[in-house]
């Protein structure tokens, strides 16, 4: 493949083709998934399905009532660990049943792109609101959506805007909006972020309503030179002019590479990408769609080579295996991003999660393949074993009671990593357990304990950290 | 797209902030000669992230009324900050790190930075760990740079004990290097024991694709969790701390796990622990007063433990952090980024004291932050070659350039270490020059001799003895301080004596 035809469309749509995008764009599949996807084409499928628009969900409930509508208040204040776990088990549900659609993964995208942390906003109707706005854009304009996160009141409080007034400047957000939402380090100066600053004067939270507004005279009205340009800017200006620059649009296409290709952008690819967002004026629906169906993408370079995040790994499981999705189940879940170093909407810092070998560390690693063990051995919580059914499951595939083609069909639902047939026989060896390949069934009496054996090793492979 | 491009293509980006884990770079490849490792010592190191307010920390009471013209709101009183010299000051919250000051076993290190000043947390703190010029993109860090010399045989015969111990659960670039990253992370030392076992490693060759390297970095996690979780366990359960670390939070419990392993007998040379929460844009003295507290507490119970179990002589601390802040508060009560901030060095075996000046705050760079007096790769020269006991060349190498050691740590002359004897004697050029009012003076003798160093006017009148004795041959640091003297503005003779050897050269006072 030239470098020229990186963004063509790929010729073939066969099942590693409709695994791969599924591995990338959605939070775990079945093979049923894969079934549905091949029946449609390569277009319709991505653009009827995957990047389809969807309605909105509705908010999340605790105790019967709504609390995404209650004011920010110390009454309230009283509730909020309760309503926190109600929007992370919300939006675990979201990915747990969200279809088809590439939209949960895109929300997932932006707020790990516009980063805040509910530990420093502490509103947790403030943090819904944000996700709400991540998931109406997450397909949208990016231009409307910078604008729209600007003066977003969580993201006022986290990076100090509802603080940044006329009489006494403060950077934070001016900073980060052109370091790591848009332009990029080394495109901008520090006088260009003191400018900024000061264009971004003038916003502050009402605690009742839930929303922001303009206070004029905390806004600095006088004369600003931002990027080359001068005038009385507001914050609508500013962000025009940074996506005026040809950096932008390259900055936005590296951070979706990383995400959806690889971490280590190619700047080729990134350019060819770039210029059909411009082209698009930072739609991003078509970026998409061109991305998914891009011979690079589909490349054996990008195959398995992404190492899946906490929150893939962990709904992934649930999804394939159907585990149960109650909330004491979804609060192990949640536990158990904690200790992966994913504790939802809580990202490390500003810049958010850097993914990739970042997650992995002497203690991480050992941690998934605990978790992995522990959703085949069982977990008990109160007087319930979540577990999954290993014999159901194993009967799902039509190559149930053949050994070898059973191993085949398991390894590549659920390993996209091309396997070597070493770790085949290994595993292969694993299921029967000393017995002859042609005496396997899963109605024998230790099936059970054959596949469980077999599950857990299957997972505990490197390769099935790679998507 | 090959490898090869894609790494040029990554340097050649220069919008990304890249922080890349350990990618064998091939361009930073260079022979390894097979040295020593670590002489025994060991360094810990400590991250407050953020970007530390150095003004608040240490504090300039020679210049407070400045000082509380710029800090209306966030200015620590006057009577309520602790006193370390007539001139400098710390944090109330440091309060238990004066003892340690009046026994020698704190210094000071003023006015660290470096050239071109980044001010963003993640490029900053990328340069701080991989040691890079503000302009350069450099794919591993200075640890692991100096354990793979220290360590020339890893991966093939990897050491008994951890080469580098982080405590957290997330890899730090610090220990990225061409072999991966080398440090053994983990929370606490039983659970870690736990959670590996059952873990199997494998020597399968991944295929040559990216996702093949990807691959081979998860094997090498898994391999090095599965090699020393056992030896970490044995070594926790013997080690005995006996200080109590409760007023340093989880702060202070990532020092106990240290003084434990330490104690336990772990020759582990590099030990990483964090401390974060210093990103203070708003209401910043509330965060800044716990997180100090944090420090100072942990400190002195670390140092105590560390005498008390008899480690005292191997063992150095030092904090670091991506930038100080604005001198000026903003208007939220807090502080912006800045550029340079004081680091301290805690040890035994330090030449403990106020090095270097206050911040001038008559004199910021155009941001209004504070000019930096010291390169922090100085610094990094000075533990790799006086505390570990590298060669110039050998910390040249990690560094990649020459960096002027300073005068931090008492040199302790080791008969089992293979000295380095210079090839002749030289006297180099004073740094920093023009000064005020401290500089250093570095010579190299060849052989054993009679040395003096004095300081002349240029009258030719001698103001100052700086050495007067036989010494062995090595290199030296001396220092010159005009604290001592009436001198004013203007040029300076020193002269070096040592045998046969004499040279003189000139240095400039600017007051």
């Amino acid at each position: 493949m030239g470098r020229s035809g990186y963004l063509n469309k790929i010729s073939v749509w066969d099942a590693d083709a409709a695994r791969h995008i599924l591995s990338r764009s959605l939070f775990g599949f079945t093979q049923q998934d894969v079934d549905f996807a091949l029946s449609k084409t390569l277009d319709d499928f991505v653009d009827n399905y995957l990047l389809k628009d969807q309605p909105e969900p509705a908010p999340p409930i605790y105790n019967g009532t709504d609390w995404t509508i209650q004011p920010h208040n110390s009454a309230n204040q009283t509730n909020y660990t309760n309503w926190y776990y109600s929007l992370v088990f919300w939006w675990l549900n979201m990915m747990i049943n969200q279809g088809f659609s590439f939209r949960e993964k895109m929300v997932w995208f932006w707020s790990n792109h516009f980063v805040s942390e509910s530990s420093t906003v502490q509103v947790p109707q403030f943090i819904y609101l944000q996700n709400k706005l991540f998931r109406r854009y997450a397909l949208g304009n990016i231009i409307e959506l910078t604008k729209k996160v600007t003066i977003d009141p969580a993201m006022l409080i986290y990076l100090n805007g509802n603080q940044n007034t006329k009489s006494s400047p403060n950077e934070n957000y001016a900073r980060e909006l052109m370091e790591l939402f848009t332009i990029g380090i080394g495109n901008y100066s520090e006088a260009d972020i003191k400018q900024a600053a000061r264009a971004l004067t003038g916003w502050r939270i009402n605690n009742t309503t839930l929303t922001s507004y303009f206070d004029s005279p905390r806004f600095d009205g006088g004369t600003k030179t931002f990027l080359g340009q001068t005038g009385n800017f507001g914050y609508e200006d500013i962000v025009n002019i940074i996506f005026t620059k040809p950096a932008t649009a390259e900055f936005l296409c590296r951070k979706l590479y990383k995400e959806f290709l690889y971490y280590q952008p190619n700047e080729d690819y990134v350019k060819q990408l770039a210029e059909i967002m411009r082209a698009n004026n930072f739609n991003l629906n078509p970026v998409l769609s061109t991305l998914l169906k891009s011979q690079y993408f589909h490349s054996e370079d990008i195959r398995g080579a992404k190492i899946k995040s906490p929150i893939e790994l962990l709904v992934a499981a649930v999804k394939q295996f159907g585990i149960s999705t109650d909330n004491n189940f979804l609060n192990y879940i949640r536990t158990k991003s904690k200790d992966l170093q994913q504790e939802i909407f809580n990202p490390p810092d500003v810049r958010g999660w850097e993914g990739q070998r970042k997650w992995m560390s002497t203690t991480t690693y050992p941690s998934r393949n605990n978790y992995t063990d522990s959703i085949i051995n069982g977990v008990k919580i109160g007087s319930i074993t979540y577990r999954t059914d290993v014999v159901a499951y194993a009967r799902s595939f039509s190559s149930s009671e053949k050994a070898v083609q059973f191993v085949e069909d398991v390894t590549k639902l659920l390993i996209q990593f091309p396997l070597s047939q070493a770790r085949k026989d290994f595993l292969l060896a694993t299921l029967l357990d000393g017995a002859a390949v042609y005496d396997w069934s899963t109605y024998d009496a230790q099936a059970k304990t054959r596949l469980e054996k077999f599950f857990k090793a299957l997972m505990r492979l490197p390769e099935f950290q790679l998507s | 797209m090959k490898r090869r491009e894609f790494l040029h293509n990554l340097a050649m980006a220069t919008g990304v902030t890249i922080s890349v884990a350990g990618i064998p770079i091939k361009a930073f490849a260079r022979p390894f000669m097979n040295i020593q490792s670590s002489s025994g010592k060991i360094l810990v190191l400590i991250q407050l992230k953020g970007g530390n307010d150095g003004l608040n920390t240490v504090i300039p009471l020679d210049q407070y009324s400045i000082y509380i013209s710029k800090r209306p709101n966030l200015k620590i009183d006057e009577n309520l900050i602790v006193k370390l010299t007539d001139a400098t000051g710390v944090h109330p919250a440091l309060a238990p790190l004066k003892p340690l000051f009046d026994e020698g076993k704190l210094t000071v290190i003023q006015g660290v930075g470096y050239p071109n000043q980044n001010r963003s947390h993640f490029r900053s703190t990328d340069i701080w760990l991989t040691a890079s010029d503000s302009d350069k993109y450099i794919f591993d860090g200075w640890v692991g740079r100096y354990l793979l010399k220290a360590f020339p045989d890893y991966p093939n015969i990897p050491p008994a004990h951890p080469m580098a111990i982080q405590i957290g659960s997330v890899q730090s670039g610090l220990f990225d290097s061409q072999q991966g990253g080398l440090a053994v992370a983990f929370d606490n030392p039983d659970s870690f024991y736990q959670l590996v076992n059952g873990i199997s490693a494998d020597a399968d060759p991944p295929p040559a694709t990216i996702a093949g390297d990807e691959l081979k970095f998860l094997k090498e996690v898994a391999a090095l969790s599965v090699k020393y979780a056992s030896v970490i366990k044995e070594k926790a359960d013997k080690g005995n701390p006996k200080q109590d670390y409760s007023k340093g939070g989880t702060f202070g419990g990532q020092l106990k796990i240290i003084a434990d392993l330490i104690a336990g007998g772990l020759e582990t040379p590099v030990y990483l622990a964090t401390l974060d929460g210093f990103d203070t844009h708003a209401n910043q003295a509330n965060t800044h007063q716990t997180l100090l507290s944090r420090l100072g507490e942990s400190l002195k119970s670390f140092q105590a433990d560390l005498e008390q179990l008899g480690f005292a002589d191997k063992v150095v601390v030092l904090t670091f952090s991506e930038f100080g802040r604005r001198v000026t508060e903003n208007g939220s009560l807090g502080t912006d980024h800045g550029a340079a901030l004081p680091m301290f060095l805690v040890g035994k075996n330090i030449q403990a004291g106020i090095f270097g000046l206050n911040p001038d705050l008559t004199n910021l760079d155009n941001n209004g932050d504070v000019k930096f007096l010291y390169d922090f790769r100085q610094v990094y020269a000075t533990m790799l070659k006086d505390h570990f006991g590298m060669t110039n060349q050998q910390v040249k190498d990690v560094l990649f350039k020459d960096f002027q050691t300073l005068p931090l740590l008492k040199l302790i002359t080791n008969v089992e270490d293979e000295k380095e004897i210079p090839a002749q004697f030289t006297l180099s050029q004073n740094y920093p020059n023009p000064f005020n009012p401290e500089t250093v003076i570095n010579y190299q003798l060849s052989a054993f001799s009679f040395v003096t160093l004095k300081v002349y006017d240029v009258l030719g009148k001698e103001v100052a003895t700086l050495v007067n004795e036989y010494q062995q041959p090595g290199e030296y640091n001396s220092q010159f301080s005009i604290r001592n003297y009436q001198l004013s503005s203007g040029v300076y003779f020193y002269q070096l004596r040592a045998g046969n050897f004499v040279e003189t050269k000139k240095m400039i006072l600017q007051k």
